[in-house]
């Protein structure tokens, strides 16, 4: 049984809407800048990939009130362009279910509330702390877009958004659902940041991934979201799905808590078990967009990994260098800009690029490719605790 | 597709530790704030990294390993997990360490082990498994997703599916139910939770482990027939309604159950529809509770799954749990439980 995605909704650093991000991709305009929102030290020597809009401003366009958690404004906004976007009669009478992911939940709140809470263990400000967590962000998301049928959050690092979608698939696949709105979405946050930068994987500049020289990675923020459809609901859609979810797979790497192992064992069985549901030979596979952080550990192990099963390496590049790690949210954003690729033939460049890694043979694409041929998009999403999946975009016939 | 319960594994605010035991004696808390009975963990990580886990880490990854070798497993074909907070009180030393220092350097020891997926992971890492590696954290719906996955998984002709919650009650996280006035009065009596002067929740944590297989074992406890989450309900009816069509989707109907594990807690207004369902729906039934054992908080039906198991093995119901005694022997099992706006059904059958 197939999976159509009829929808697709993402805000990123590189734009607000899927039309905002799919120029910004063609002109290699990247989001990597200096920190202007969130309140950091770092804001003048850190660089990220921030959305360069208030919560006030997030607020208004989202309608939710600007109190909320950042993730969740972000994330309503892209599951909202989503939905309008699939076009689906009747979308109340189907079962449907909304499956997010997050890894900072409401962060940016709680790392607020919790300077009062050292201060004053009895603080008053600890009432507005109750409810939030990750499913939090999901639950007051799933409200305003109207589904009950089944929600739920699934937080696996990195990868997390990626398996929110072959979760939403597996409901389909199973009848137990119809729709499933599926991504993730995470903002920016001063843990999160402080973290990275304990582990010494953050670039100080703009983040060159799969470059020798590379540093290390840039933090982003953003939501992306797909609406996934059984065939029966894609049956009664006036505009015929572009793509299917045709492959997923999740592995792990069971090496180490936060770095890849070196020949990257774990990501190499989340892409062979992605390319064996799809059914597809290394060959058929058109694009790879990599999760290609920046970082030395990662760019080594998933292209060793790439390289080993795929020979000879299609073209490949990573979107991080335009919209930043986003973390919880890069699969369901990378998975956007993957069906864009099938849908105007175009692939993306990775941005500064400039010298080749030693122990790779091969090299990311650096110019905007247009009229190309693309049928099927690999994305890979790798994140701590081995975490490691890949999913499959197919052209739909 | 029911799966037999292989292998079990919990660590809790009462003597669970140990599955040769079936709660040899009652652990009461006078306090409203309940904490793992801590193990002996050098028999399953060396000192140094004692030293540098966290509690629920340590809890967590050990509950994990318990239930792989009681089913004899080394290897899970895969590991669903589900917990509703992380892992906060890790998560918060690194937070307290950078706004202490007001972001200038911070060990990322503590980061490190800040994400959901940590114990999980950290499972997969001790027992070498790079399968499916999931974890949902979804307040009161965690656990009934990783469940959920499972099932899902063994449609996909995965076997020996290792599923778990664990979630622990944070300082940061008990001063907020503190504030927010959800804690019983103390001192109280864990013991107490349907009294009258009971009202009030006491917070808790654990975690709890199973191994879920097609074939049955020596060691099998009973199976797990299947479970249905569903999210604000508006009415009574529709509790009622979603009761009657899971036990009919399951080729089940309330008739043929015995025993109802009820989610009461002491918080008044969850407390007074699960005590209207046990007065309506379950009145020949033998109505058993479990939070007194082992507090509030949002994975918990992990340890009702575990206590059904434990009836199931044993045939045997103990005494602290009833709630009310219908001479029921434990054969078919539903478990109704409730947080907030997340409802929970699990059936189990005796083998």
């Amino acid at each position: 049984m197939r999976v159509f995605i009829a929808g697709k909704g993402v805000i990123s650093a590189i734009g607000n809407n899927v039309q905002e991000n799919l120029a910004s991709l063609r002109n290699s305009k990247s989001g990597v800048s200096k920190i202007t929102i969130l309140p950091t030290r770092y804001a003048e020597t850190i660089p990220a990939a921030e959305i360069k809009l208030t919560n006030e401003e997030l607020a208004q366009f989202s309608g939710l009130c600007s109190n909320e958690p950042r993730t969740a404004l972000l994330s309503l906004i892209a599951a909202k362009e989503a939905i309008a976007n699939a076009n689906i009669p009747d979308f109340k009478k189907w079962r449907t279910g909304f499956i997010s992911a997050n890894t900072v939940g409401a962060m940016d709140k709680t790392e607020t509330i919790y300077k009062y809470f050292m201060e004053d263990s009895n603080t008053d400000k600890l009432l507005e702390e109750d409810p939030y967590d990750a499913g939090y962000i999901t639950e007051l998301v799933a409200d305003k877009l109207g589904i009950k049928d089944h929600i739920t959050t699934i937080s696996t690092a990195c990868s997390s958004s990626a398996n929110a979608m072959a979760y939403g698939a597996r409901l389909i696949k199973t009848n137990q659902l119809d729709i499933v709105v599926a991504g993730g979405c995470d903002a920016m946050s001063r843990f999160t940041l402080n973290g990275f930068n304990s582990l010494m994987i953050l670039d100080n500049m703009p983040c060159t991934p799969y470059d020798e020289n590379r540093k290390g990675l840039n933090l982003g923020e953003g939501a992306g979201y797909v609406v996934l459809v059984s065939e029966k609901v894609a049956a009664t859609l006036a505009k015929k799905p572009t793509t299917t979810l045709s492959g997923y797979a999740n592995a792990n790497d069971a090496f180490h808590q936060t770095a890849s192992s070196p020949e990257g064992k774990g990501n190499f069985m989340a892409m062979q078990g992605a390319l064996e549901m799809s059914g597809l030979s290394t060959k058929d596979i058109d694009y790879i967009n990599l999760h290609g952080t920046g970082t030395p550990n990662n760019d080594l192990s998933e292209g060793m990994a790439v390289q080993r099963i795929f020979g000879e390496v299609p073209y490949a590049s990573s979107t991080k260098s335009y919209t930043g790690h986003t973390l919880g949210a890069c699969a369901g954003i990378e998975a956007v800009y993957s069906i864009l690729s099938i849908e105007n033939g175009i692939i993306f460049p990775n941005l500064r690029f400039e010298t080749k890694m030693k122990e790779l043979d091969f090299v990311p694409v650096t110019e905007l490719l247009e009229n190309v041929e693309v049928n099927h998009v690999m994305s890979n999403s790798f994140g701590f605790g081995g975490n490691c999946s890949s999913v499959i975009f197919s052209k739909a016939n | 597709m029911a799966l037999y319960i292989n292998g079990i594994g919990c660590i809790s605010p009462q003597h669970t530790f140990y599955n040769s035991v079936f709660l040899p004696e009652v652990k009461e808390y006078t306090t409203n704030r309940m904490a793992c009975v801590d193990a002996d963990y050098s028999k399953f990580f060396d000192s140094g990294s004692i030293r540098r886990m966290g509690r629920l880490m340590k809890y967590g990854t050990a509950s994990g390993m318990i239930a792989l070798k009681d089913a004899g497993i080394d290897v899970p074909g895969a590991i669903s997990t589900g917990t509703a907070l992380g892992l906060p009180e890790i998560s918060q030393k690194f937070l307290r360490s950078l706004i202490e220092v007001n972001e200038t350097i911070v060990s990322p020891t503590a980061f490190i082990q800040s994400t959901h997926n940590t114990v999980s992971s950290n499972i997969a890492l001790l027992c070498g498994c790079h399968a499916h590696n999931n974890t949902f954290s979804h307040k009161g719906f965690s656990f009934e997703s990783a469940l959920t996955d499972a099932g899902l998984l063994a449609k996909e002709n995965v076997d020996n599916i290792l599923v778990g919650a664990y979630d622990e009650v944070s300082d940061y996280k008990y001063a907020v139910m503190k504030k927010t006035n959800e804690l019983r009065k103390e001192p109280c009596s864990s013991l107490d939770v349907y009294g009258e002067k009971s009202h009030g929740i006491i917070a808790g944590e654990g975690a709890a482990f199973f191994v879920l297989a097609k074939e049955k074992s020596e060691n099998t406890y009973g199976s797990f027939v299947g479970n249905k989450a569903f999210y604000k309900p508006e009415s009574m009816e529709e509790i009622k309604n979603h009761i009657l069509s899971f036990l009919k989707e399951n080729n089940s109907s309330l008739a043929d159950i015995d025993v109802v594990i009820t989610g009461i807690s002491g918080a008044m207004e969850a407390d007074s529809v699960r005590i209207a369902l046990n007065k309506s729906l379950f009145s020949t039934q033998t109505i058993v509770a479990y939070k007194h054992l082992c507090g509030v908080y949002m994975t918990s039906s992990a340890f009702a799954f575990w206590l059904a198991s434990k009836m199931m093995k044993a045939q045997q119901i103990p005494d602290t749990v009833i709630l009310e005694n219908r001479n029921r022997s434990p054969k078919n099992i539903l478990l109704y439980n409730s947080h907030k706006h997340n409802h929970s059904l699990m059936l189990f059958k005796a083998c």
